[in-house]
């Protein structure tokens, strides 16, 4: 199996995950790409925003605490792109802590297993930084960051690659890293400001599309659907297609 | 840049630290005298690579509280300090050849450590040695990459088996 595996991560909340996660991915899989994506946060939200509303299916928790395989738990959601549920136990990983906090590799192995064709694996993070994201870290082979331009998401940002430098340390691999500028308010002084200093820290590693802030982007999860269906056309969408483009022809700001 | 700016909205740049580790120059350590000079230059620019105090503790992947101990008798989890000298070496033996004598094993999360001093690693490797004499164990568990160094440094890394520790990282 060659596909690419990406945690879109950032542990500070409310960043824009989740609408990266949906949309990205949709926006890929409309572009001809096979994806898988992961609802890795006992929230649920991925799920719910793809309009998969059954709070009892299993999914990624079956497969982690009990071996199930991934291909049993793909739920064919769209064309092209098919999703993992979180489970109602997905929360129980999180808490796992005897015997080690050893538990970091189940994801990985869970994803190397089996063959499947899919080019990209998605893993739509919670807000945490605990044995999820540990799990996340150690399969990912590329960590995708929304990031929004507040000052306290910079804050965030450097709690954030800390995390990530030890990971990387201790996997002795490094990852392909990259960052996308969410809820963007081209309008906000300060909003051009944090991004300024963070093109001064990771040049060549911000995707070049913004994604900026809209109604209808806040508007479309509680209809469980994609920007593309709800408002086909709008900016966003145009935001999303284009942030796609970036992403596989690896086009940075 | 923007922090130099004079009507600037970024004040303190939480961020400086990353640039800060790619040059790393001098360091206002403290002195690691009983190093021979080529591990102590080594040392002082492992220090100096210490971010600033944004990345503490708290952080870590992964938290282990300090007293969680499985079941009396069995199993103690360790929490080391960040910063580890010869001021709290003596200390931290006791405490260490205490929990020796009244659990079979004991992890030490070394996770947090962004400085530690030869005195700290000889005291590990000795109480490592006596828990094997003793058939128990002591374990370091998600050493940081402060502590790999310093061990490597001084080629007790295998000894105290953190290279292992560390690719079996969970
Ligand atoms: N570009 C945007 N414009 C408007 N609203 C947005 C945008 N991006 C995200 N939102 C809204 O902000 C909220 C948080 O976004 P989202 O759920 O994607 O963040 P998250 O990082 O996944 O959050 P969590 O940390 O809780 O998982 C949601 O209500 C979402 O609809
Ligand atoms: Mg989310």
């Amino acid at each position: 199996m060659s596909a690419r595996i990406v945690a879109v991560l950032n542990q500070k909340g409310g960043v824009g995950k989740t609408t990266t996660s949906v949309n990205l991915t949709y926006a890929l899989a409309k572009l001809g790409k096979k994806i898988t994506v992961i609802d890795f946060d006992p929230q649920s939200h991925l799920a719910v925003s793809l309009g998969v509303v059954d709070p009892q299916k299993s999914g990624i928790d079956k497969v982690l605490l009990e071996g199930v395989s991934l291909t049993q738990q793909l739920i064919p959601v769209r064309k092209n792109l098919n999703l993992v549920v979180a489970g109602p136990r997905l929360q129980e990983i999180e808490q796992l802590m005897d015997g080690g906090a050893r538990r970091g590799d189940l994801l990985r192995k869970a994803l190397l297993d089996g063959n499947r064709d899919e080019d990209f694996i998605f893993i739509d993070c919670p807000p945490s930084s605990g044995v999820l994201v540990a799990n996340a870290l150690f399969a990912a082979d590329e960590i995708l960051v929304p990031m929004t331009s507040d000052y306290l998401a910079l804050q965030g940002l450097s709690h954030l690659m800390g995390t990530i430098k030890k990971f990387e340390s201790a996997l002795k691999r490094p990852y392909k890293f990259s960052l996308v500028m969410s809820r963007y308010i081209p309008t906000r002084r300060i909003s051009k400001e944090v991004l300024s200093v963070i093109q001064k820290y990771f040049p060549g590693q911000i995707l070049a599309t913004t994604i900026r802030e809209t109604a209808l982007l806040a508007e479309c999860p509680s209809f469980g659907k994609t920007i593309f269906e709800y408002r086909p056309g709008c900016r966003s969408a145009r935001d999303f297609t284009a942030l796609a483009k970036d992403f596989l022809e690896g086009r940075m700001m | 840049m923007a922090e130099k700016d004079e009507d600037s909205l970024i004040g303190y740049d939480p961020l400086a630290w990353m640039h800060r580790s790619d040059s790393n120059q001098d360091s206002q350590r403290d002195d690691v005298d009983e190093l021979e000079s080529h591990a102590a230059s080594a040392f002082a620019s492992a220090n100096a690579e210490v971010p600033g105090p944004e990345m503490n503790h708290d952080e870590v992947p992964i938290i282990a509280s300090e007293s969680l101990t499985s079941e009396q008798g069995e199993r103690a989890i360790v929490v080391l300090e960040p910063v580890l000298n010869i001021q709290n070496v003596a200390v931290l033996h006791q405490r260490l050849t205490q929990m020796l004598s009244n659990f079979e094993a004991i992890d030490i999360d070394a996770s947090g450590v962004t400085m530690i001093d030869t005195a700290t690693l000889q005291l590990l490797l000795i109480l490592k040695q006596t828990a094997i004499g003793l058939q128990k164990s002591i374990s370091i568990d998600f050493p940081s990459d402060k502590f790999i160094e310093a061990s490597e440094l001084l080629g007790i890394a295998e000894m105290l088996e953190v290279d292992q520790a560390a690719s079996g990282f969970f």
